[in-house]
């Protein structure tokens, strides 16, 4: 035995950190794995030339203020991680060309947010305003559920919870409907489905209106110096409590004991013991790196079961101008063709569906003075990638997207970016299979479609995932996807590991 | 009427957890796939392998103290095709020199589409205290087993931001990068036109003369003006390239990029001439800086540390060692030449693979070579191939990747 640690977390990802951060600051010996040589996964930044670009971040939800603190600035604060936030005001601007199209522009608060809907939507404002009213019977009947450790008693929840069992039972398409919200309107609002990639036919309502409220409630938050800030800040944290954390680490096998417990890890060619391991890594992966023998069958048919969530192609771009003088004033756009969620997803290929944030909106000196940052995203899934491209017909294939997506927007706004672009990078499936090593290059870990949502995915944890001394935590887990949905998991998994092993079970 | 939800039945969350359950229980068990199988993940890993096992095949000599070499994969070792890259790439290659192991970027001067039939060409010039060169042309024979990364660096033409009109300014062994970009418009690998201004002090120390030569008279999309500094020769320019220089061979329309790669002093020079070519920062790109030397010589430098020695305190992966490092040698050089295998790539402090946690100490770091980000400063990182110690110093560095 080389090494025994109380607590091994697998991967810097958010969660991952927040584990980490949780587990050490409680006094384990913590040691955290990452394969690369910087922390946060998805949540850090790179440099080109004169500009430090966002990889990943659109807006943080769940943040709030120091005033009125939410989940994500409680997780930080309690860790004692400070991050330099910055707000921004309008939740987005969604534009669908077409003669049947609009360009409307919401604004953060519900009682704006309302009254934006009202001016794009005659007639639709009691609507829109009795969706968020059911947010506080969602929060009500989730706390009780939670106190009930997943196991509600039926009577309590068909007496008291008879909204939440509608609400978490249906789409978001049918719950709006039956609330008489217009179909304009409802697509309008469900503009979001991007951020959690399924359209809002297939996707539970519970879950959207969770996200819904976060974003505006309190409106959008960004780490200052990107999201590399928030991972260095939870690093500090880990550190700080004695934690250790060993970067250009990958592991590169899952140990079992003799009664099929996990026990350790392997990387670096050095075996590893713990009491608990905490994999921010998706079962997939770590399934490909144990032995077969030591996995549960209801594990491997979960995994079975699941389809890959979404990933994404970016386009980064450094302009040497400003957003002014390009004529650019929103931070979120997002352009459509057809203003049905489920159009927008079948016909993804066909730039049905993209979105363009200015980061210097939020923070003007997000890059030198008389520049700006442009960052397109499509969502984009693995399997879209054609079969047939060759590794030397890659960059020409990720320069064609690019340049088809520029000019689209160009037109859009009657805007130059092309001549003012001083650096530019392209991302597609096949970067992000590159550096967060998931299958299909899913950055949204297993697609939150259908059955597979958010409260069977909580209330069904216990059963289905049976390996003992493994955890799993991120996007692919029991909250999905999104960095704040990844922060929840690292800290209750965190948690839970710090009951576990203090509570001596 | 107000309308609720009373169209949607509650029942439906009853068979919630059912559904769940009957669709988990339908599912196979069998074994789950390789992540290898997927395509994104396949051709992430064809374009950028961990780390590439190649073989010495053949060796090229060329003018005094330059030899290209030809790598293949070595498929003993389990490289079976080599990755794919853009002209203007590198390969950092590991070396292990008796007690000191290091590591050196090479640009690669063989077209892209040469890699595809199993083939990268490094060429190497001695340089003088060039510890990786001199090792290299004294010891690669054919058949010597080299462990090199996936090609890096961001010195390419990019069709969206760059001028098609690419006017190269090389000096001495920055050739390499313009030799595989003239190559790869000569084969249709890139859609650009190249005329590259190449500096050299003597006729005989113009390196790939005849292939250059060669390529330029069956191409027309590549010309290519040999400038000598030491001696006036029928067919070369005389003297050093100058912004007048450059006009004379640039578009007058003034719409092309510029590529600048050579050695530092060659920037010190270039860079003030292209100034006065009023270009746009877009339009001007610079190759890699290469390993910083005299950090004294700058106006911000503490002078009060020139000449002194520092002891250098190294963590990795739990284990500590000191050493001494001297005020203008990097942090990484002092690692290396301790022995230690430390992660490194560019070697000029912008790509950030030798992210390293500064624990305690003073350091100083010349602003051309700062690639780190913002939060980095804030937190307390370095990237140790461009900072010098100011006092002693202790750092945390992550375990030796290609």
């Amino acid at each position: 035995m080389s090494e025994k640690y109380d607590v091994i977390v697998v991967g810097a990802g958010n969660a991952g950190l927040v584990a980490a951060a949780t587990t050490a600051k409680n006094g384990l010996k913590t040691l955290l794995l990452e394969k690369h040589n910087l922390p946060g996964g998805c949540a850090t930044s790179f440099r080109r030339g004169r500009f430090e670009f966002e990889p990943s971040l659109h807006e943080l939800a769940s943040v709030g203020d120091k005033e009125h603190p939410d989940t994500v600035y409680k997780i930080f604060d309690n860790l004692g991680a400070t991050v330099d936030w910055r707000y921004e005001h309008n939740t987005f601007r969604a534009i669908v060309k077409g003669c049947d199209g609009y360009d409307v522009t919401l604004q953060a608060g519900i009682d704006p947010f309302c009254d934006a809907m009202e001016a794009a939507v005659p007639g639709c404002r009691a609507s829109v305003h009795r969706l968020f009213e059911y947010y506080p019977k969602v929060t009500d009947a989730l706390a009780y559920i939670t106190r009930m450790k997943g196991k509600p008693n039926g009577l309590v929840m068909i007496t008291k919870h008879a909204d939440f069992m509608k609400i978490a039972s249906h789409s978001v398409e049918d719950v709006m409907k039956s609330l008489g919200i217009p179909e304009k309107a409802r697509n309008i609002i469900n503009t979001y489905w991007g951020y959690l990639g399924v359209p809002t036919d297939e996707l539970n309502c519970m879950h959207f209106l969770n996200m819904l409220y976060s974003y505006v409630v309190h409106g959008a938050a960004m780490p200052y110096k990107r999201s590399h800030e928030l991972s260095l800040s939870l690093a500090k944290v880990i550190l700080d409590a004695g934690g250790e954390i060993r970067y250009n680490s990958e592991a590169t096998e899952f140990l079992y004991d003799g009664n099929g417990a996990v026990c350790g890890v392997v990387a670096n060619g050095e075996t590893l013991f713990a009491k608990e391991v905490i994999s921010n890594v998706i079962p997939h992966n770590v399934f490909n790196m144990s032995d077969p023998k030591n996995i549960p069958e209801t594990d491997l048919k979960l995994a079975n079961a699941r389809t890959f969530g979404i990933s994404v192609s970016t386009i980064y771009l450094g302009l040497d101008c400003s957003m002014e003088e390009l004529g650019i004033h929103d931070y979120t756009v997002f352009v459509m063709t057809d203003a049905n969620p489920r159009k927008q997803y079948d016909d993804r290929k066909n730039k049905s569906l993209y979105i363009v944030n200015c980061l210097n909106k939020v923070i003007p000196d997000s890059s030198p003075e008389g520049t700006c940052t442009m960052f397109f995203t499509m969502p984009t899934f693995g399997c879209d990638v054609p079969k047939d491209l060759k590794p030397e017909d890659y960059k020409k294939y990720k320069n064609r997207l690019a340049e088809e997506y520029i000019e689209d927007y160009e037109k859009l706004m009657g805007i130059d970016m092309r001549s003012h672009i001083e650096e530019i990078s392209i991302a597609t499936p096949v970067t992000f299979a590159r550096y967060l090593g998931t299958p299909e290059g899913t950055i949204y870990g297993y697609a939150l479609s259908g059955w597979d949502n958010i409260l069977g995915r909580i209330s069904c944890e216990k059963d289905e995932y049976t390996i003992k001394g493994l955890s799993f935590c991120g996007g692919h887990a029991f909250r999905g996807d999104g960095y704040s949905s990844a922060y929840v998991t690292g800290d209750t998994i965190g948690h839970r590991v710090v009951n576990s092993i203090k509570g001596g079970n | 009427m107000k309308q609720n939800l009373r169209s949607l039945s509650r029942f439906d969350f009853l068979k919630m957890i059912p559904t769940r359950k009957a669709k988990i229980a339908e599912a196979p068990a069998r074994a789950i796939p390789s992540t290898d199988s997927y395509k994104p993940n396949e051709l992430a890993n064809a374009l950028h392998p961990k780390c590439q096992h190649l073989i010495v095949s053949e060796i090229t000599e060329r003018e005094k103290d330059v030899k290209s070499y030809s790598l293949t994969p070595d498929m003993a070792r389990g490289t079976e095709k080599l990755a794919y890259f853009s002209a203007g790439q590198y390969l950092s290659v590991a070396l292990e020199m008796g007690s000191v192991k290091l590591t050196r970027p090479y640009s690669i001067s063989s077209s892209p589409r040469e890699s595809l039939s199993g083939r990268y060409e490094l060429t190497v010039k001695r340089v003088d205290n060039g510890l990786a060169s001199q090792y290299i042309l004294d010891n690669w024979k054919v058949g010597t087993e080299v462990l090199a990364s996936a090609p890096h660096g961001e010195f390419t033409y990019e069709p969206l931001r760059d001028a098609r009109q690419i006017v190269g300014l090389a000096g001495g062994s920055g050739i390499t990068p313009f030799v595989s970009l003239a190559k790869a418009i000569a084969d249709g690998c890139e859609d650009a036109n190249l005329t590259l201004i190449y500096g050299s002090m003597t006729e005989k120390e113009i390196i790939f003369r005849n292939e250059l030569e060669n390529l330029a008279a069956k191409c027309s999309r590549f010309k290519l003006v040999n400038v000598l500094c030491d001696e006036k020769v029928d067919g070369c320019e005389k003297g050093f390239i100058t912004a007048e220089l450059i006009r004379k061979y640039a578009p007058a329309s003034g719409d092309y990029s510029i590529f600048v790669c050579g050695p530092q002093v060659m920037y010190d020079f270039v860079d003030k001439e292209i100034e006065k070519l009023g270009l746009r920062k877009k339009f001007i790109r610079h190759e890699l800086f290469g390993e910083y030397r005299y950090p004294e010589k700058n106006d911000d430098y503490p002078k009060d540390a020139v000449g002194k020695k520092f002891k250098l305190t190294i963590t990795i992966c739990g284990e500590k060692k000191t050493v001494e490092c001297d005020a203008n040698v990097t942090l990484l050089n002092a690692i290396e030449h301790n022995g230690i295998a430390a992660p490194t790539n560019c070697r000029s402090g912008v790509c950030g693979w030798c992210h390293s946690r500064l624990v305690s100490g003073n350091v100083y770091v010349p602003k051309e070579v700062d690639g780190r980000r913002m939060a980095d400063l804030q937190y307390g990182y370095v990237h140790p191939c461009s900072t010098f110690p100011l006092s002693d110093v202790e750092i945390d560095v992550p375990p030796f990747r290609l």
